[in-house]
């Protein structure tokens, strides 16, 4: 069933691996795995889809261990954790020797000879997941259903509604079903029962119906009689009673509240006084002047709560809490889940506060957590700062570029292959895309490439003379005579209202005609969730095919920022499977 | 009577400062050597015997580390972290290099160089020689990363510059591999300076400058020595036959 099941370090040599059914080899999908789960830091849950496998995956922290299993994605077998625990145990404490003693020579010297261990092991995670039987549905006899009479499933007017009469014609459990019944029924009040018991054979529909009639005209004539008919007491109260309010007894002028307040009576709210500046504050007020309301901080409140749960932990004898923090600072502890559970809340209340977004700070801390998890920590280390130190290394991990950023060398490229190099600012409205254009295209003049600026915005008012100011002030900053004759940028627009693909589309080629080294393309401000616009962007860039699309974002936006980001990167994957660095 | 008090406390003066002189300098003595001891104490411990492995994501660092410690083919992942293990350079002389293997990921190679450089007595730029028209670009800002640290510069550690993967009949020469890199890294002499600083203020290899001005890079104009090297950590026979490492062993064997 298992695709294959590999162990191997951290460091990158494979200890052990079980190749199972005839599968793919499993270097691919555990790369895969390692780029995109454990090197983004997407450690929190355990499962990886690959193309057709999914992978699960367990980490060991003390001796730098890795173990994935891969199965089929349409699989879905449930002793697989299980599995990897059973094994993750049994394979530490084979090889305990090899890890602790020898170190790296260990790994790469020791065979770890693991088949039949791993066989046993899968035998005994697949026949526990077979023990358990299929659940077998219940036989009608089982069911409560059976077990109700048919009187109490009835419907009469006046009381609560039931389950609608069933048609009794289950020809080979009824003589159970009757049985039961009679064994059942708490509330058998005398003759009723047996004769409906008896009766139930011959119960037709008709028959059914025939009697509610007749038990329907009886209600009529004897008013106020209670039910009569067999029910289990449970099921029914004893009829209908009159409500009662609470203020049903009083006269109805104390009911009256037609002559309360109403705007612009005087006597108003025979309540308390209306003090107005105790209302709103009582400080000494400006008149017409906006003041903030004043509220409690919830900070306090929550400090509170944080604090009851570790005053528990805090108060488990003191002695003996010294020494284990002695112990803790000195020789070789391992960090468990409780130990960084507070530190790891702390980080991520403070990485929200600063404008993370929040299920990214959750899904690090997760992480986080899991690669720490079981590590023996050096001496003279606390929690804290293996904690601290542990995040700092993956945010900086994040932070890394995935790719080479390097504009200028990509342009002398392009320029070798006598093609234009196409850059595309998008983002939405007002973070500076026009700003960052012109600064950019400075900079790419002062570097001796020539710029085409194209006027791809169509839509605001002055969109197009914005670039044709800045146009003309770096022409005079950078005189064609000092290049050689040629002018460094130039403005192409097609005025507005057009179609913004088709006018970068004609860029792009003008450039190429007249030999311009870097084309910038400015579009239109857009919010990530105008799905019309954003279709309008996917086209331009999937029409134009740009060497580098560039996101132009707001640092004081905060978690508006992943959701702009996300939606806009799905827009594009959808429409052409653009790989774009995220 | 004024007189008579006066050389007293001259007298006294110069008896007061010989003891006092003696023991100030007796402390400035034992400060000094314990300053020498600490200086030569410190230089032993931090001798640097390290042989970094250094290259792009499947490179085939880890294999190769893996044959010239054990001499045996062993089936590899990316690597998350370094590994490290003491490396006997022949059987005859005991001399013995630590060699460590890092990773090779984006998001992880200049962390890990930066824990390591300050140590690094040697290292070993592994190049893969079939992805190399490729990845060229990529290898050139690696190289260039490399280079213009400041440790490193300061240092001038040896550098060898393995080309990998010669098994494949696909592979580039070194002597090709050697132009290509210089031709790449002339032209990133110019483009990384010129990039724009970040806001931060750290500067991407700003100060330092390559090779000389006004000529064509070239490996020789480098502070430290430069080799190229072919090897094949898997080897002409598979996985079942010895590795193609001989030059690079070679070369172990006299930085050590």
């Amino acid at each position: 069933m298992l695709d294959f099941f590999t162990i191997f370090s951290k460091g990158g040599l494979v200890l052990w691996c079980f190749q199972g059914v005839r599968g793919p080899v499993a270097t691919a999908p555990v790369n895969a795995l390692i780029r995109s789960v454990l090197l983004q830091e997407r450690g929190g849950n355990n499962s990886f889809n690959h193309e057709a496998l999914t992978l699960k995956y367990k980490l060991d922290n003390q001796f730098e261990l890795v173990f994935v299993v891969g199965f089929q994605k349409i699989l879905t077998l449930t002793y697989v954790d299980k599995l990897i625990d059973d094994v993750h145990k049994e394979f530490r404490d084979k090889y305990r020797n090899e890890f602790q003693q020898k170190g790296t020579l260990g790994l790469l010297n020791g065979t770890f000879d693991f088949k039949e261990d791993f066989m046993r092991l899968l035998r005994d995670a697949e026949e526990s997941s077979k023990a358990r039987a299929p659940t077998v549905m219940k036989t009608f006899e089982q069911s409560q259903k059976s077990q109700k009479t048919v009187k109490c499933m009835i419907e009469t007017r006046g009381e609560k509604p039931k389950e609608k009469v069933k048609n009794k014609k289950n020809k080979g459990s009824k003589k159970e079903g009757m049985e039961a019944v009679t064994a059942a029924s708490k509330a058998s009040t005398g003759d009723r029962q047996p004769s409906a018991a008896g009766d139930r054979e011959e119960l037709t529909k008709d028959e059914i119906l025939q009697k509610n009639r007749e038990e329907f005209f009886k209600r009529h004539m004897k008013a106020g009689e209670k039910s009569r008919s067999p029910k289990p007491e449970a099921q029914k109260e004893k009829g209908k009673k009159p409500r009662v309010w609470d203020l049903g007894n009083s006269n109805a002028k104390v009911l009256d509240y037609s002559n309360s307040a109403t705007n612009g009576s005087v006597e108003a709210c025979p309540v308390e006084e209306f003090d107005p500046d105790l209302a709103l504050g009582g400080r000494n007020r400006e008149p017409g002047r906006l003041y903030d309301l004043e509220y409690e901080s919830d900070e306090e409140i929550e400090e509170k709560v944080i604090q009851n749960p570790s005053k528990p932990s805090a108060k488990k004898g003191g002695l003996g809490g010294m020494f284990g923090m002695l112990k803790g600072l000195v020789g070789s502890k391992s960090l468990t889940r409780e130990d960084m559970d507070p530190i790891l809340e702390k980080m991520k209340d403070h990485l929200i506060a600063k404008n993370v977004a929040a299920e990214i700070a959750v899904q690090l801390c997760e992480s986080v957590a899991k690669k720490l998890e079981g590590r023996v920590m050096g001496t003279f280390t606390t929690v804290t700062s293996t904690v601290k130190q542990a995040l700092q290394e993956a945010l900086v991990q994040i932070l890394q570029p995935q790719r080479r950023v390097d504009v200028l060398r990509d342009v002398m490229d392009a320029q070798r292959h006598r093609r234009p190099y196409v850059v595309t600012f998008c983002g939405v409205n007002g973070v500076g895309k026009s700003t960052n254009l012109a600064k950019i295209s400075f900079w790419l003049i002062e570097n001796g490439f020539s710029v085409l600026i194209a006027a791809c915005d169509t839509f605001r008012a002055g969109a197009v003379e914005q670039l044709r100011t800045h146009t003309r002030r770096l022409n005079a900053l950078h005189p064609p005579e000092s290049h050689g004759g040629r002018t460094m940028v130039q403005l192409y627009e097609k005025g507005y209202g057009k179609d913004a693909a088709g006018i970068a589309m004609e860029a792009i080629s003008y450039a190429r005609n007249q030999g311009f080294d870097v084309v910038l393309v400015d579009t239109a401000g857009r919010m990530q969730d105008n799905a019309p616009l954003m279709t309008a962007l996917a086209k331009l860039i999937a029409v134009n095919a740009p060497d580098l699309v560039l996101f132009v974002g707001e640092a004081l936006v905060g978690n508006e920022a992943v959701d702009q980001l996300g939606l806009l990167f799905s827009r594009l994957n959808k429409s052409n499977s653009l790989s774009l660095s995220s | 009577m004024a007189g008579s008090s006066e050389p007293q406390p001259e007298a006294l003066r110069p008896a007061m400062a010989a003891p006092a002189l003696l023991s100030v300098l007796l402390a400035l003595l034992a400060v000094a050597v314990t300053i020498l001891l600490w200086r030569l104490v410190q230089g032993r411990r931090s001798r640097r015997r390290a042989v970094l492995l250094l290259g792009l994501c499947d490179a085939g660092k880890t294999l190769l580390f893996a044959r010239l410690l054990t001499g045996r083919y062993r089936d590899t992942q990316t690597s998350i972290t370094e590994s490290s293990a003491l490396y006997r350079v022949s059987k005859d002389k005991s001399a013995n290099v630590t060699l460590i293997d890092l990773p090779g990921h984006e998001s992880l190679r200049l962390h890990f160089l930066e824990r390591f450089k300050a140590a690094a007595r040697a290292i070993v730029f592994v190049v893969d020689s079939v992805a190399f028209q490729r990845e060229v670009k990529d290898v050139a800002e690696f190289l260039y990363q490399v280079l213009v640290d400041g440790t490193v510069l300061k240092n001038a550690p040896a550098l060898l510059i393995a080309c990998n993967k010669q098994d494949v009949t696909m592979a580039k020469s070194s002597k090709l591999i050697q132009q290509q890199l210089e031709k790449e890294l002339n032209t990133l002499r110019v483009t990384r300076s010129a990039a724009p600083s970040s806001l931060d203020g750290s500067a991407t290899g700003g100060p330092a400058q390559l090779g000389k001005k006004g000529k064509d890079f070239d490996f020789s104009q480098l502070p430290m020595k430069v080799e190229f090297v072919e090897c094949s950590a898997r080897g002409s026979k598979g996985e079942d036959g010895d590795a193609d490492c001989e030059a690079l062993e070679k070369w172990l064997a006299k930085i050590a």
